[in-house]
């Protein structure tokens, strides 16, 4: 059984690593995403209505709603809390050696810290993309692998859901590999075994819900999810003219780091953010709750 | 003076251990939704419902400006936007009141109708109407400048009579 949803969204962090990271791309998305917590005031700020008696109609419902699970939306929660693997410990830490605004990553944060080989991030990369296509299904209620549906909606994409797209591209794309991700990812994908996959960490946490007879049919669905996002992303990244370059600055924003630990910094806000059970869970939120207000 | 100081930090250890021991999540208003959608053989939404699938030919085409992008469809229920310069201006949902039956008392105060079905606005932003006394079909503005007038005029382009066909 899961978290009431209402504890869920009240318990989001104001204020962590996550929220500095996200806050830190507001220049590829600009005005998307807003920490939106509490979920008298996601409702509020969903429906615009402030009457309590509606209020708390729309909250009920959306409680019943969550707690179906036939409707999807705790299988979705699911998967966008698994696929994140973040150290509480490591990021409480760096918080707490925080100079001024800026986390200092060396000495002992540093040691911590072990980047990822690029065949392992480019996974990494792939996994939560196609963790965003299942969870968008089972929120949306579209059949599971409909690709093709998933594709057109991310045209529509705003708000959080943009923003985790954004992170996606920026942080676990653009830091650790490079501008040229999406050529490395492809080729690393196209030359892995089931059994690779398989001994995935990312893969092994969220494999029940990925679409596909056996692991050689999800690797197959892998790479076909990527293929079909891929235009998308490439637009996206030429649209904002983003380079691995402009991140790098943003994130030293709040991050004190040189300019060769590229890897280290990837691997660093790897351990220490959540940002796809952070905002998968604004996204959820607001999802449940435009449902609510409809049904009531 | 010292067995003083140690029923001072006796007390002090004491009030620390309640208050410890009464800390946890504060109650919610939400509390008993909670727990009545929890209990065994509860669901959100009944077997008997339509699927939201049903209702996508109902919804009103784009048009004079205005976009249609389908949102969510689920059992009983489905939405889409209304957008107007890639902006969103309204929401437009069909939902089958048979998952949530309460949602059909407030027509028994309809202030008028469209197309014979009971018309009332509700809260600030929405306007809805019930159609063969099951189906429920809201639009909620989520820009000002799309008005209780324009929600009325969109509600009766939906294909109200297909829609009561479906009971």
């Amino acid at each position: 059984m899961s978290k009431p949803i209402f504890e869920l969204v009240d318990n989001l962090p104001k204020k962590n690593i996550t929220t500095m990271m996200l806050n830190s791309l507001d220049f590829a998305v600009p005005g998307q995403w807003q920490n939106l917590v509490g979920f008298e005031n996601t409702i509020r700020h969903v429906t615009g209505e402030s009457d309590q008696e509606m209020i708390q109609q729309i909250g009920d419902r959306a409680v019943w709603l969550f707690n179906d699970k036939s409707q999807g939306y705790q299988k979705a929660l699911w998967l966008y809390q698994t696929v994140d693997n973040a150290d509480n410990a490591l990021g409480t830490a760096a918080l707490a050696n925080k100079v001024g605004d800026k986390i200092p990553l060396l000495g002992g944060i540093l040691s911590k810290v072990t980047p990822n080989p690029d065949k392992a991030q480019t996974l990494d990369l792939c996994i939560k993309l196609v963790v965003e296509l299942v969870a968008f299904c089972q929120i949306n209620g579209i059949p599971g692998d409909s690709i093709n549906d998933f594709v057109g909606a991310l045209g529509d994409y705003g708000g959080e859901s943009l923003m985790r797209m954004a992170a996606l591209i920026a942080i676990d794309g653009l830091i650790p590999l490079g501008p040229d991700f999406i050529q490395k990812a492809q080729s690393s994908l196209g030359n892995m075994s089931p059994k690779e996959l398989e001994s995935n960490a990312t893969f092994k946490g969220v494999k029940d819900l990925i679409p596909g007879k056996n692991s050689r049919g999800q690797l197959e669905f892998i790479g076909t999810s990527f293929e079909s996002v891929k235009s998308w992303m490439i637009n996206f990244i030429n649209e904002r003219n983003l380079t691995q370059g402009k991140v790098f600055e943003r994130v030293k924003g709040f991050v004190d780091v040189s300019e060769d630990k590229l890897d280290y910094v990837a691997a660093f806000l790897d351990m220490t953010t959540n940002y796809y059970e952070h905002t998968g869970t604004q996204t959820l939120a607001v999802r449940l709750i435009e449902r609510a207000y409809a049904e009531i | 003076m010292n067995n003083w100081r140690k029923k001072i930090v006796a007390v002090l250890l004491g009030v620390v251990l309640l208050t410890a021991s009464c800390v946890k999540e504060p109650p919610s208003r939400f509390d008993q939704a909670q727990q009545d959608s929890s209990s065994r053989g509860t669901s959100a939404v009944v077997k008997e419902s339509e699927t939201g699938g049903s209702f996508n030919r109902y919804f009103p085409s784009a048009g004079s400006g205005y976009e249609r992008v389908y949102t969510q469809e689920k059992k009983g229920f489905a939405q889409a936007k209304l957008k107007k310069d890639g902006k969103s201006v309204a929401t437009m949902a069909i939902s089958d009141t048979a998952n949530n039956p309460t949602a059909r008392s407030k027509f028994q105060n309809s202030q008028g109708n469209i197309g014979g079905y009971p018309l009332i606005n509700q809260g600030s932003k929405s306007t809805a109407i019930l159609v063969a006394d099951r189906f429920q079909v809201k639009i909620s503005s989520s820009d000002t400048t799309f008005t209780e007038s324009d929600r009325k005029q969109w509600l009766s382009k939906f294909d109200l009579r297909g829609l009561s066909k479906l009971n």
